[in-house]
């Protein structure tokens, strides 16, 4: 007995491709009884993400069951069999690739840890539906402790790699946790609504805004669930905000070193960090040269970002070589060699996800 | 023996250093059990040595320039194990290594050109022995201090200089290594002040330079707390002033 994986993702099939293969959430259950009831598929696991469909599964003959996988996905999903291209991996190299995908090896935005709670839903819900046994609970449980092990040891995880989550570890860095922070943001436009979203997902405290056209600070002030406030008492604010994010359509300077310096004469020692993803730029650069306050503009902010994305590809090796450690210490014998003669189907209650 | 153990201890606490730099380095993380490891190690064969050293003089033993360095190092790596994952500042205990690591070096060095031997006391004094491991701990709090100001404005250059390092990640936020410093100077004055109160009940009677010395340490640390409390000091000049007032009391410390 095998184990298998046979699907697309956004390197190997454009986006035209995956959407038609997408399988829809609430058709999932059936989906896995009429792959299950396919010759030689003997369990079955469905990963279907905005960035890959994958079908994970184990067999007696595993390349019979890729071959019938791949047929019945085609004529499912009614796709020209010529426009797809799927991958097969099989045995080690099935539970090596899954353990890359859990690991985020495999993601669009490399290290990203979305995909591990797809891996994990995706696996309960076949489990729910008897649609797993041994083999797929062993190695479904095997992958959930490969990402853990991966992200702790490695690097993976570091670094920004968007200019709103190199804002972030950088707020995150000056201000420790951001639950406490108040953000104002300067302009309605829509990297200053981004940014601010980034930085309120992290908990942020309170957001105001201020823009020229009041009903538009009001919008995304609602938007924000922040409140709004008229352009020109902005400056009054910066001795009650943490964060400036500015992103007006101004042609020239609109937060002065000179207007900053007073405002820390009554902050006490508060760390300010003002974010300028304007262009032309927003905040007189040389408000950096005031102690405790750091300023950041978007090429500064897109350095970072491509250096996150740059030191993150360093880590592939070695995330790799984790994986393959794992690998030769659990040994895949361990996930093939379960006995046949157990019931297989419908026994999927032997292992919780964790 | 106890000199053994000594070595054995800088040794271990150069260790760590060089493996928190080389875990740095390369990008593999995982590291930081490791080094709390290898600390409680080093503190193991730290309390080996100084249990010889009192069994030698029948008391605390802070009787030379040697002794007083393990014991400001014994003070702070017992602090940063007890007070580190409390102020989420895992990465001070690899800062702190290489000034322990000097610290001990030194005395070593000491101990093998010219140990002064046994110095056990006419009469056993309690308050001499609470005012000098007082002092000791109030010193290694002051060091910590001192190394999380070290911490803070690495980041800040860092961070102004837009272009983060390596360290950038691995150092803990601002804000931690800012109520860190406060705090370790809080405690430092505490232990430093029952330190200088249980002076005036020991037996001996300390020199108008001991006093000066002792209380100049105690009023500039107090003065930074008072200004902090005041005027809300900036984190880089409470940095400043940390790494600063440190050095002071080192030096105020080689004139005992």
């Amino acid at each position: 007995m095998s184990i298998f994986c046979l699907g697309v993702n956004h390197k190997t099939a454009p986006v035209e491709i995956r959407e038609r293969l997408a399988f829809v959430e609430s058709a999932i259950p059936r989906h896995l009884d009429e792959i299950r009831d396919l010759e030689a598929v003997e369990e079955a696991v469905v990963l279907s993400t905005c960035n890959r469909v994958e079908i994970y599964g184990a067999a007696d003959q595993p390349g019979e069951a890729l071959d019938r996988l791949a047929e019945y996905l085609i004529s499912h999903f009614e796709v020209n069999d010529g426009d797809v291209e799927f991958y097969r991996h099989e045995e080690e190299a099935a539970a090596h690739h899954l353990f890359e995908v859990a690991s985020g090896l495999d993601s669009m935005v490399l290290g990203e840890t979305e995909i591990f709670g797809q891996i994990k839903k995706a696996y309960s819900t076949a489990q729910r539906n008897g649609a797993t046994s041994r083999r797929m609970n062993k190695l479904f449980q095997q992958s959930f402790s490969v990402g853990k092990i991966v992200r702790s040891s490695t690097r993976i995880q570091q670094g920004s790699t968007s200019i709103g989550s190199a804002a972030v570890d950088l707020a995150e860095k000056i201000f420790g946790q951001l639950e406490g922070c108040r953000v104002l943001v300067i302009g309605a436009g829509e990297m200053g609504r981004v940014t601010a979203q980034s930085l309120k997902s992290r908990g942020a405290k309170s957001i105001a805004v201020s823009n020229r056209s009041f009903d538009k600070a009001e919008a995304l002030a609602d938007e924000l669930e922040g409140k709004a406030v008229p352009f020109e008492a902005w400056a009054d604010m910066l001795d009650q905000v943490d964060i400036v994010i500015s992103s007006t359509g101004a042609p020239g300077l609109i937060v002065k070193k000179i207007d900053v310096a007073k405002a820390l004469k009554r902050r006490r020692g508060h760390s300010l960090f003002f974010i300028d993803i304007a262009v032309p730029r927003d905040i007189e650069s040389d408000v950096n040269d005031l102690d405790n306050v750091y300023l950041y503009n978007i090429d500064q902010l897109q350095r970072i970002a491509d250096a996150g994305v740059a030191q993150r590809q360093k880590q592939i090796e070695i995330c790799r070589g984790v994986i393959q450690e794992f690998l030769k210490e659990k040994g895949i014998e361990a996930l093939v060699s379960v006995p046949v003669d157990h019931p297989e189907r419908g026994s999927g209650s032997d292992s919780q996800p964790s | 023996m106890d000199k053994i153990y000594l070595i054995l201890a800088t040794v271990i606490f150069l260790g760590g250093f060089v493996l928190a730099v080389v875990a740095l380095r390369t990008g593999k993380h995982g590291t930081g059990k490791l080094n709390v490891g290898l600390a409680v190690a080093g503190l193991f064969f730290q309390c080996l040595f100084l249990k010889e050293r009192g069994d030698l003089h029948l008391r605390c033993p802070i009787t030379n320039g040697a002794e007083v360095f393990v014991f400001i190092s014994w003070s702070i790596v017992i602090l940063y194990l007890a007070l580190g994952r409390a102020f989420r500042l895992s990465l001070l205990g690899v800062f702190s290594m290489p000034l322990v690591f000097v610290f001990q070096s030194i005395a070593i060095i000491s101990l093998l050109i010219n140990d002064p031997g046994a110095r056990p006391p006419e009469t056993l004094d309690p308050w001499l022995e609470l005012h000098a491991a007082m002092s000791l701990l109030a010193y290694g709090a002051f060091g910590l201090a001192g190394i999380a100001g070290v911490m803070d404005l690495i980041l800040d250059r860092q961070i102004k200089s837009h272009k983060p390092g390596r360290l950038f990640y691995s150092l803990p936020p601002m804000k931690y290594l800012y109520d860190a410093m406060q705090r370790l100077i809080v405690i430092g004055c505490g232990l430093l002040t029952i330190g200088i109160v249980s002076a005036f009940f020991m037996d001996y009677h300390p020199t108008a330079l001991h006093w000066m010395v002792t209380g100049t340490v105690w009023l500039v640390y107090v003065a930074i707390l008072v200004l902090n409390l005041l005027r809300g000091l900036r984190p880089k000049a409470l940095s400043k002033l940390s790494i600063a007032a440190f050095t002071f009391a080192l030096i105020a410390l080689s004139v005992l």
